[in-house]
């Protein structure tokens, strides 16, 4: 029995208690295309590809492969059908080498039962250099970026000759270059005859390499359209189910004193011996947004991480409101004035296993408002919590006594959103506030970003996507290497001198640096 | 996942965590118990001269051992023993404290397997301090308080080394905690060498023993416990042991002293990004926990009739270990280790029961804790695997 699809999932319902994540939901997927999955956070996308890989089991509904009726039990099933998966959190052993967690699971191995590393090594290099993944083979997983990690489990994927690869939030992290080299490679393996599921909430890049496209919207299928015949609009208000505003609105910036001004700074880098961020200044004012656009890895995290006191810098001042902070510990910091978006809100902005609530008051469980005499006062926190949850539409299971585990992606970042903007502090520094999030997340965050800027606030947005770069910033300082090489004006610079600026083939000269 | 009530849409009780950490450590304790029943009959089976109705008698004692009152025309009978129960309860108070100190360290994120060492240094600094105020002649009340905090400021020192090296350079605290464990033995033993005046010399036939407290009068008042329990060695030793755990799950819960040690224990990078000194708190939970096994020795040794055997270098009091499986079976919850420090020290005078009763001897209440022990490691396991039970039928629904 032949079938012109090589996987089809049928009526697939999946429930978790209290919520159905998959409710009837049809996917096709043909051999040789590329299948978008569109949704927004919590729409079911995840967990419809969870029970396609095995790990979890549906209620009701059938899988096929090939024509044929199959079980998937576990990923070990998934992978002796093909099926390999790039999660959209990396699955990777930190300690291990690049090298190492690529062939994990998939060893060779010698008579004696020795690995042969040697033959793995000059596969992971081949397919590294053939698709352009740049990795460094012999780094630990826990020193390399996350962009690296990335194309780490990208390669991991492509080592098990998988044929129908399925793609969760591949290019979050990829810089526009390496997002349109991605797309290539994509198509390649879909010339090669390899069927690709690419789950995205990125519309240009569905417009741009999908054939069709599957949306979603809280759990339910929406519907299956050919990629020519629809375009962004559409899907958008397919995904959202109401009319979406995809340009970001704002008004001309107004920006009055500098709240932040940093001079000469230098940051040591962890990995390397040499410095991550090399003497850069540069200051932000009231009621603009200032962006350090850059690829990943340039010294952005450093550099923030530097500014809000997680890493010591060795050189450099730096000035929050008219205050010397360059030596200040980051409780001090923040009481100066700054409140800090971060980049990992896995790593830095939740204690995961604390509940919503506890969450919220992160930096304000001391203030007196929420404590006598070192007794935490629950009313008011569960107060202020509740509040900030119906302010910021944070959606969770059980409200404020939800664990921040379980919520979704794009709830954890709303909740980190609130509990910063919430602080009212004079600067916000954004790091990759929309990292990983859906249309409407998206639009809802820049939004609030702007009023923010509205307000008088002084805004720091580090970025690693062009749109948001572009749309959002009144002014663009491009990193590169640890250095400012160009300061641009949004309005008068288009994504093509961006990249340029970026990729280090143009640099302003010093002189201009410093305006 | 959470068990939610179809009607009202909240959590049901049953399906609390909390409810299933008490359900994991009695599934535990229920498997240990029917091995040790197992024991005694392959024991009886195998040794001569234990009748059918030995195997029962030990089976009985081993469940109802604080029970038991003796024999009554070769019957066993059991009803209210008071110096059992007094007894057991006296046994506990080290085992709760020990615990305790685990138990907060786990919630911290922290493996303090140096209760020991920090037991041994809280046994030196209250015995010292006790004899020589005992001897000085100041009041007993002072020398008391002095006695306890000196054994509870040492054990928070020595706490603080495992702290510090994990605060400061990363090095796990486990191995650090092992290397405290023998110098302090090492350390105790030598301080006790060196000074006679500490040993009891007068009573003969009690070699490389220290003089118990109660020959200079510093003892941990009765508190009610020689009514409840005449005859027993029980004192209030236990209420101050039962107070401090009411103390710390106020302290792990409700404060912001708590918070803090949790969202270091939980995420030091996320605690640390809010401005919260991860290393102070860190070097904090580790005076605590080490203060907490000091106490459990100092209230031991106060209660006055108790002798320490100062040649200690060669072993580490089972006190000390024994806090894990103590904290284990109660899911680290302070009040909870009341509770299971009781319950193991009644399979303690289960053991000696049996010694005295029949014709088994008290390991046997010693493999029933080493199976505890182990399955109390087991027990994080066994609420999983409740968990996933109730993953299975949520989803039928």
């Amino acid at each position: 029995m032949t079938s012109e699809y090589v996987i089809e999932m049928n009526h697939i319902r999946k429930e978790f208690p209290g919520i159905v994540a998959n409710d009837d939901i049809t996917l096709q997927l043909k051999k040789g295309e590329i299948h978008a999955l569109l949704g927004e956070n919590g729409a079911g996308k995840s967990t419809l590809m969870s029970v396609l890989f095995g790990l979890y089991q549906p209620e009701a509904g059938t899988i096929k492969k090939d024509g044929k009726e199959v079980k998937i039990n576990n990923p070990n099933d998934a992978t002796a059908l093909g099926i390999g998966m790039v999660h959209q959190h990396f699955k990777l052993i930190e300690v291990f080498t690049v090298l190492d967690n690529i062939i994990l699971g998939a060893e060779t191995t010698g008579k004696m039962g020795f690995l042969k590393k040697k033959e793995a090594r000059e596969k992971v290099l081949a397919l590294s250099e053939k698709y352009g993944l740049k990795v460094d083979v012999d780094a630990k997983v826990e020193d390399i970026t996350v962009g690296m990690q990335q194309r780490v489990e990208i390669l991991k994927m492509l080592y098990r000759d998988n044929d129908i690869l399925i793609f969760d939030e591949p290019t979050a992290v990829l810089t526009p270059q390496e997002i349109d080299e991605l797309m290539e490679i994509m198509r390649g393996f879909a010339k090669e005859g390899k069927s690709i599921l690419f789950i995205t909430h990125k519309l240009n890049e569905i417009m741009a390499v999908s054939d069709r496209v599957t949306v979603l919207r809280k759990g339910k299928y929406i519907g299956t359209v050919n990629t020519k015949d629809t375009n962004k609009q559409e899907l958008s208000n397919m995904m959202v189910g109401r009319p979406v505003q995809l340009e970001i609105k704002k008004d001309e910036p107004n920006p009055k004193d500098v709240v932040l001004k940093v001079e000469g700074l230098t940051i040591p880098s962890k990995i390397h011996k040499n410095n991550a961020v090399k003497g850069i200044s540069f200051d932000v004012r009231q009621g603009e947004i200032v962006c350090i656009a850059g690829i990943d890895g340039n010294g952005q995290t450093e550099l923030v991480y530097g500014l809000t006191g997680l890493e010591k810098a060795d050189a450099g001042t730096v000035t929050l409101c008219g205050q010397d902070i360059s030596h200040a510990g980051i409780r001090k910091r923040s009481e100066a004035g700054m409140s800090h978006i971060p980049e990992d809100r896995h790593k830095h902005g939740l204690v995961l296993s604390y509940t919503l609530e506890q969450n919220m008051v992160l930096q304000k469980y001391k203030e007196p408002r929420f404590q006598n005499h070192g007794f935490i006062k629950f009313d008011e926190v569960r107060k202020y919590a509740e509040k900030l949850i119906e302010d910021y539409d944070v959606r969770s299971g059980q409200g404020p006594i939800t664990v921040a585990r379980s919520m979704s992606g794009g709830n954890q970042q709303k909740a980190i959103i609130a509990r910063e903007l919430d602080r009212d502090e004079p600067l916000i520094i954004a790091v990759q506030p929309t990292r990983g999030l859906d249309v409407g997340a998206i639009e809802h965050i820049h939004g609030q970003l702007v009023s923010e800027r509205d307000k008088g606030k002084a805004i720091l947005l580090v970025s690693l996507e062009l749109d948001e770069v572009m749309g959002l910033s009144d002014r663009i300082l491009v990193m590169y290497e640890g250095e400012i090489v160009g300061e641009l004006n949004p309005k008068e610079t288009n994504v093509e001198e961006l990249g340029l600026y970026m990729s280090g083939a143009k640099r302003q000269g010093k002189e201009a640096e410093s305006c | 996942m959470l068990r939610l009530d179809p009607d009202t849409g909240k959590q049901k009780w049953y399906g609390s965590d909390g409810a299933k950490s008490v359900l994991s450590a009695i599934i535990s304790i229920l498997i240990g118990m029917a091995v040790g029943t197992l024991i005694i009959v392959f024991v009886g089976l195998t040794k001569e001269g234990i009748s059918l109705k030995g195997m029962w008698e030990g089976i009985r004692l081993v469940f109802l051992g604080v029970f038991s009152t003796g024999r009554d025309g070769g019957e066993l009978t059991f009803g209210f023993n008071p110096v059992n129960m007094g007894n057991m309860l006296f046994r506990a108070t080290p085992l709760i404290m020990t615990g305790l100190s685990v138990a907060v360290a786990f919630k911290t994120g922290l493996f303090n397997i140096g209760a020991p060492g920090q037991y041994l240094m809280g046994t030196m600094g209250t015995l010292t301090v006790g004899l020589t105020l005992g001897n000085s002649g100041c009041p007993v009340f002072v020398a008391w308080i002095a006695a306890f905090l000196a054994g509870v400021i040492l054990g928070g020192l020595w706490g603080a080394i495992p702290g510090i090296f994990k605060a400061f350079l990363n090095i796990n605290e486990v191995i650090t905690c092992i290397m405290t464990n023998w110098i302090a033995a090492n350390l105790v033993t030598w301080w006790f060498d060196a000074h006679d005046i500490f040993k009891n010399s007068a009573e003969g036939g009690k070699v490389g023993y220290i003089i118990p407290l109660k020959n200079v009068d510093v003892v941990t008042p009765k508190m009610g416990m020689d009514v409840l329990f005449p005859g027993s060695q029980a004192n209030g030793g236990f209420w101050i042991a039962c107070i401090i755990a009411i103390g710390m799950y106020v302290m792990m819960t409700k404060t912001t002293f708590g918070y803090e040690l949790t969202a270091c224990g939980s995420n030091r990078h996320a605690a640390k990004y809010a401005g919260i000194n991860d290393k102070k708190n860190i070097i904090l939970s580790m005076v605590i926990a080490g203060a907490l096994s000091a106490a459990g020795a100092s209230l031991y040794y106060l209660a006055g009739n108790t002798e320490f055997f100062w040649s200690t270098y060669l072993s580490l009091p089972a006190e000390g270990f024994n806090g894990i499986p103590v904290a284990l079976l109660a899911a680290n919850n302070p009040i909870a280790v009341v509770f299971s420090g009781v319950f193991m020290s009644m399979l303690n005078i289960a053991g000696t029961q049996l010694k005295s009763l029949t014709a088994y001897n008290e390991y046997i209440a010693d493999i029933i804790i080493a199976i505890i022990v182990y399955l109390s490691a087991f027990s994080m396991f066994i609420k999983q695997l409740l968990n996933k039970r109730d993953k299975k039928k949520g989803g039928n629904k």
